[in-house]
């Protein structure tokens, strides 16, 4: 086991580089695996204030999952199981001004399919697969963001995709 | 190369230009392409890191570094285990005191099973935790007939002297300038002024004003007041107006003759009319009851 430079995260500025890391991708797992409304920001911010309170306590290595903890038992407070549920913004359709009615009512529906397909996702395939589509990320950064292998990764986001077909063709 | 893989290499971004020309032949190429397309639409929102962190820092700026030293539950623990403490020890060296109020009497059970009968206006105290096989000691002001078990010697305490006996039957009478012991069966020992006396079935011992005085062999079993009846060998009378006092809660007026002239007699606990006259008619006195009080003249 490597030596560590630092004993724990007291330390204001590893504090402050450590946030910047990791404090965009805490927030969007948040945002996929529980949607907005338990707003995920405050639950990203609440969690990096106890990481602070508890900074020598947690060493520097263990740091990032204890914030995905935190803050994944902060919204499992707050959810009963609530449905997830993703809006789709209407980001597509902006530069096409001449599109035909029936076009875009196939558009509309297709939206409706993909949230209603989307929420009916496992949480971990939701996650897996929104930060590899739409945040872009490749597997080995999922892998290490979720600390899980690159062979768990592909599975959920293959298993994601083949389930979002099948009911978006049977819906 | 089969479909899942090129999806797969697709999806990690990591395809040569000839897979991706073979994963543009697949059939659901472009229902792939559209689902993919359309996901973007769930992006979250924008995080702004740099706000998002001045955010935290107000919190942590908010949020008292509580004090984690390692004394604080130490101390809490220190301080309940004091109280605990204290309590235990304060109520089980608590003494036990009965009190006895004027007209009253009263007979308690002590922890050996020795009875005390307790005369008016009397009280004694005793600890139960320091009662053991070996040291019995009871406190006593006032009047009480005892009746010890046999066992460890057996202490009463009294501002005149101390009573030590082993197991037997005595009557100890500490008054104002009045101290009598009466020994009604074993051995009794007395401690008073640094004297020792041994008392013996029958004998009784007597001090008034501090000068002992020979008394009279007792021929009874108990002493006359647990019957309601207070007897008197040539006792000053004083002492025995006092006596009527507290059986009757009253109070005596007899400032106008010489109160130490000796008196032999008795007088009942349980009517005072009959109380007095045996009292007044033997001295040749006259009383008068006003309120509470009782006044005695020569006649």
């Amino acid at each position: 086991m490597p030596k560590q430079l630092h004993q724990n995260i007291c330390d204001k500025s590893l504090f402050e580089s450590f946030f910047k890391t990791h404090a965009k991708n805490l927030h969007d797992f948040l945002f996929y695996k529980f949607g907005t409304h338990l707003n995920p920001e405050d639950k990203a911010q609440e969690a990096f204030v106890k990481l602070w309170e508890n900074c020598k306590k947690v060493p520097p290595n263990k740091a990032k999952s204890y914030v995905f903890t935190i803050a994944n038992n902060l919204m499992l407070n707050e959810v009963a199981h609530q449905k997830v549920v993703l809006k789709h913004q209407k980001t597509i359709t902006t530069h096409h001004t001449n599109l035909s009615p029936e076009f875009l009512l196939e558009e509309k529906q297709y939206r409706q399919k993909l949230e209603q397909a989307i929420a009916n996702l496992t949480e971990a395939q939701r996650v897996a697969f929104l930060l590899n589509r739409v945040e872009g990320k490749r597997f080995k950064e999922i892998a290490t963001l979720l600390d899980i292998s690159t062979k768990a990764v592909e599975k959920r986001i293959y298993g994601a995709l083949k389930k979002l077909r099948q009911e978006i063709d049977e819906l | 190369m089969d479909k899942e893989q090129l999806i797969l290499k697709w999806l990690d971004n990591n395809l040569t230009p000839q897979e991706l020309e073979a994963f543009k032949a697949l059939e659901d190429y472009e229902a792939i392409i559209k689902l993919s397309n359309y996901s973007q639409g769930f992006k979250a929102p924008n995080f702004d890191t740099e706000a998002n962190y001045n955010a935290v820092l107000s919190k942590l700026n908010k949020t008292p570094k509580a004090n984690k030293n390692w004394w604080t539950p130490v101390l809490k623990i220190a301080a309940i285990l004091a109280i605990c403490f204290g309590a235990y020890y304060y109520t089980t060296t608590l003494d036990t005191v009965i009190v006895t109020q004027l007209a009253e009497k009263s007979i308690i059970e002590l922890p050996d099973n020795s009875s005390v009968n307790l005369n008016a206006q009397s009280s004694i105290t005793y600890n139960t935790n320091q009662w053991t096989s070996k040291t019995r000691e009871v406190s006593l002001k006032g009047e009480a007939f005892f009746k010890v078990e046999k066992g460890s010697t057996f202490d009463v305490i009294t501002p005149s002297g101390t009573v030590t006996v082993i197991g037997t039957q005595f009557n100890v009478k500490q008054r104002l300038n009045y101290f009598e012991v009466t020994c009604f069966e074993g051995i009794v020992s007395v401690q008073s002024n640094d004297k020792k006396t041994i008392l013996n079935a029958g004998q009784s011992f007597l001090i008034i004003n501090n000068k002992t005085i020979n008394s009279h062999p007792v021929t009874k079993h108990n002493p006359d007041w647990i019957n309601n009846v207070s007897s008197f060998i040539s006792v000053p009378l004083n002492q025995v107006l006092a006596e009527f006092e507290r059986q009757y809660n009253v109070k005596i007026d007899a400032k106008n003759f010489d109160q130490n002239v000796l008196f032999s007699g008795k007088f009942t606990h349980d009517d005072i009319t009959i109380a007095l006259q045996s009292i007044t008619q033997p001295l040749q006195l006259q009383y008068k009851k006003v309120n509470n009080t009782i006044i005695l003249t020569r006649e």
